[in-house]
């Protein structure tokens, strides 16, 4: 019969997934960020995402193994009016109706001592893929939890972010301002 | 026989006067433009010039102990009181205008930077609803702003060409009537 074949397959997926599940650290959203700062004519401007969702793993000994992927829905963004975000979904900055999601996939992490951290990885920000660093710092907080905190700089005219009438750099800064706070709880 | 004004208190007056037009028609149409560079630089520059008439109204406060006006136009008793109260309530305005936008903008998390180069503290944290009574604020002091500048123009108008006495004349930066003393 077929059927004894496909059990055990069945119940290797499942040991294979649960595995998944035990190796992955569960994000404490409520405690995590992702956030910016742009510039406008010596003005700065805060944002965040409201939403967001990161599937990571990180294993200072097990580096090799670590991995983070972030994906941001983009159409979540929160700045200072209304009108500022819907400028920020339009087609000359995030386009959210075509892209909608940004999605950071990582490559590698790298332990720069002394409880820093740097992850590489493919960044995909409206249909355009660049490779993208981010310094983080590992710390403890008073609940047990592992906080990975850093900031990277990101050219916002290497994806096309505000484009036309927004591209001159003159008005806002090419260099904007990533911060992310990721609050892990370890499972493994 | 009545003096003239000095020449930096005509100068700071009428400066102050090109701003505050300015100023009114640049708030007006700036907030009905759309999100744009052109719309950032329309409120980089409204927020400089109100805290420039900010600063030249300290100036005007500081020149005028130095430099005193001129002894005040004959003129009734209740017209005098009355010029005297609104000459107070314009430089209050000009001095809580600019603050109450400055204000506003912190509340609304957007930084002042004067003249896009001098950053200016945030004088609150940033709170919607605090930003949404502070534009309120805002548009309504000038509101009073604008009702009584009208009120100053008319009444500049009214004593020259009515009552045809000097007020309007001693403050005219080049104009030069009969009988009047330039210091």
């Amino acid at each position: 019969m077929s059927g004894s074949r496909i059990l055990p397959g069945a119940l290797g997926a499942l040991a294979f997934l649960a595995a998944g599940v035990v190796h992955a650290d569960s994000v404490v959203a409520e405690k995590s960020e992702i956030d910016f700062t742009l510039k406008a004519m010596g003005v700065k401007f805060d944002g965040r995402f409201r939403k967001w969702k990161a599937d990571v793993f990180f294993q200072p000994k097990a580096l090799a193994t670590s991995t983070a992927a972030i994906d941001v829905d983009l159409g979540s963004v929160d700045l200072a009016s209304s009108e500022s975000e819907t400028e920020a979904k339009g087609p000359l900055w995030f386009d959210t109706a075509k892209f909608p999601v940004a999605h950071f996939a990582s490559t590698s992490i790298r332990d720069l001592g002394g409880d820093r951290y740097e992850v590489t990885g493919k960044l995909m920000l409206k249909g355009i893929t660049h490779d993208c660093a981010v310094p983080l710092t590992v710390s403890t907080d008073a609940a047990g939890n592992r906080v990975a905190e850093g900031t990277f700089s990101l050219k916002r005219l290497d994806y096309r972010i505000g484009e036309g009438e927004w591209a001159d750099t003159a008005t806002v800064d090419n260099d904007i301002l990533v911060h992310v706070r990721m609050v892990l709880k370890p499972t493994g | 026989m009545s003096e003239h004004y000095n020449r930096g208190a005509i100068t700071l007056h009428w400066v102050t006067a090109a701003l505050i037009v300015a100023n009114l028609l640049l708030g007006l149409s700036m907030v009905a433009l759309p999100v744009s560079p052109r719309k950032l630089h329309w409120y980089l520059f409204h927020k400089s010039i109100g805290i420039t008439i900010f600063l030249l109204t300290s100036l005007r406060i500081a020149w005028r102990t130095i430099r005193p006006h001129p002894a005040p136009v004959p003129m009734p008793p209740w017209q005098r009181r009355a010029a005297r109260a609104s000459h107070a309530l314009l430089y209050v305005l000009l001095f809580v205008i600019p603050l109450s936008g400055w204000l506003y903008s912190s509340a609304t998390g957007v930084q002042v930077v004067y003249l896009g180069v001098v950053p200016l503290p945030d004088l609150v944290g940033k709170d919607k609803a605090l930003g949404d009574a502070l534009r309120i604020v805002h548009v309504s002091l000038n509101a009073c702003l604008f009702a009584l500048v009208v009120v100053h123009v008319v009444a500049a108008i009214k004593h020259h060409f009515i009552d045809r006495d000097t007020v309007l004349v001693r403050m005219l930066p080049i104009v030069k009537a009969p009988g009047i003393v330039r210091p």
